[in-house]
């Protein structure tokens, strides 16, 4: 009879127990998923955090302040993330404003499908060269049929292609002219036909006439917040010439509204398209030209724990939503894990 | 006497033994089931998410009355996670299968499906509501 009981015990307490610690674990998951809801459900304190640079929030959250649709997040908030703009946040600012110290966090908002450019081959003609391209666009391998627009500008020269649809891969020749001086910068930005919303972008710099670009953010750091551009300038004889903003179906130049010797700024137009905006800046340092872009909104980026190799934390869980930033959609990933228990 | 009151404490022994098994079986059963509640509701809340959002410009809306099931079909594709496997079937307001072509990714491979109804109306001047039935399993 002794036996009996005992066993009966044994075998409940080894039966009861992954299931109560999996009952744990899901608890767990359910509390981290709210959290990543409130992240992006809630406008944060002040509400307009975002537009105004110098506010750090008191409370954190992404929501555009009087949206309309549930998971619409502000450009300047989702900008002011990413650790290329001036006045980002850094993670001891989000963890603070998030107020829940048991909890450390990542977020990743990044286009939902994405736009490789690969230069396949260059050919010299008597007065120009044309340059070969095979442009991808991918969703985790898989092809996605999407219409491109493509920008090319190098100095003093702005051209744009007509819209090409593409199966997911297709080639595209770029001429350019011998008086034309690089480096030159290809943007494509890529809209899927089946949803209008769902857009991505990628920039490729190449040389033409010219040494070989350098990499992107060598000469300025551009920090778009609030439909302003500021223009930090790293090195200190740079001269800008031209700046624009381009999106899918629309594009304009920019108009400086102030300088020093540190920085410019310009307004950035409100353009009515389902699209980033790319903000692209021209100039010179010294002698060399010299092309610098970013995204407005500031995607795609990363900012938060490293989960990766982390011994300490346990209960990392991670969530995907389907986000919209001015109509554009994007896919927004967040992990949430806290201390082991 | 002695000997008859030890047969049937035993009784009692043995029965409360039983049911402490038995209890085990029980509890740990509707365990597993609030695991799969929760996944449920995770896939749930992205189909939801996902399909407010094609709702959003008005696009869900539009493929639907062009009937145009293949582009309905790439978008939610593309609008998903990879490793979300979906069935959609759309319905009338008298609850008539609209789509005539099947909406999916793929074929389900486990039980844990998570189901949403949602509710889209045509942006055309006759006014249409459209019953959508979602389903939505993790694929293997």
């Amino acid at each position: 009879m002794v036996i009996l009981v005992v066993s009966a015990m044994a075998s409940t307490s080894k039966l009861l127990y992954p299931y109560l610690n999996n009952g744990l674990d899901e608890n767990i998951r359910e509390r981290y998923r709210e959290i990543s809801k409130y992240m992006l459900l809630n406008v944060g304190e002040p509400e307009n955090w975002g537009q105004n640079s110098q506010v750090t929030p008191e409370t954190f959250g992404l929501a555009k302040a009087g949206a309309f649709n549930a998971y619409e997040l502000d450009v300047d908030k989702v900008s002011r993330l990413n650790s290329e703009n001036l006045y980002a946040l850094s993670y001891a600012d989000i963890f603070l404003a998030l107020k829940m110290s048991d909890v450390s966090f990542r977020i990743e908002i990044k286009p939902i499908f994405e736009v490789s450019i690969n230069l396949t081959a260059s050919f010299n003609e008597t007065d120009s060269k044309i340059y070969q391209f095979e442009i991808l666009t991918e969703k985790h391998g898989s092809r996605v049929q999407a219409n491109l627009k493509c920008y090319i500008i190098a100095e003093n020269y702005f051209n744009i292609t007509d819209t090409v649809q593409s199966s997911g891969r297709t080639s595209l020749n770029i001429t350019l002219s011998n008086n034309v001086n690089g480096p030159a910068l290809l943007i494509v930005l890529a809209k899927s036909i089946y949803e209008q919303g769902i857009t991505s972008f990628s920039a490729y710099a190449f040389a033409h006439n010219s040494a070989e670009p350098h990499p992107k953010g060598t000469f300025l750091k551009l920090s778009p917040v609030n439909y302003n551009l500021t223009a930090s300038f790293l090195h200190s004889e740079i001269v800008l010439q031209d700046a624009y903003a381009l999106t899918f179906n629309y594009n304009s130049s920019l108009t400086q509204t102030g300088n020093n010797s540190q920085s410019a700024t310009y307004n950035i137009p409100r353009f009515l398209d389902s699209s980033p905006i790319i903000i692209v800046v021209t100039g010179q340092n010294s002698t060399d030209f010299f092309i610098e872009w970013t995204a407005y909104p500031q995607i795609p980026f990363r900012i938060g724990a490293d989960f990766s190799n982390s011994q300490t934390l346990s209960n990392v869980f991670s969530y995907t939503y389907t986000v919209s930033i001015d109509s554009a959609l994007y896919q927004c990933n967040i992990w949430l894990g806290g201390p082991n228990q | 006497m002695k000997n008859q009151n030890k047969g049937q404490i035993r009784i009692i022994e043995a029965f409360l033994a039983v049911l402490i098994i038995f209890s085990a079986f029980a509890v740990s059963a509707n365990l597993t089931v609030s695991q799969k509640e929760t996944r449920h509701n995770e896939l749930a809340a992205l189909g939801l998410q996902t399909l407010m959002k094609l709702d959003s410009d008005g696009n869900l809306s539009c493929l639907i009355d062009s009937g145009d099931w293949f582009s309905l079909r790439e978008a939610l594709k593309l609008a998903l996670p990879s490793g979300v496997v979906f069935n959609l079937t759309v319905y009338n307001e008298q609850m008539q299968q609209v789509n005539t072509e099947v909406i999916s990714n793929g074929a389900f491979s486990s039980q844990d499906i998570a189901f949403i109804e949602y509710l889209c109306t045509s942006e055309n001047p006759v006014f249409r509501c459209y019953i959508l039935h979602f389903y939505l399993g993790v694929a293997s």
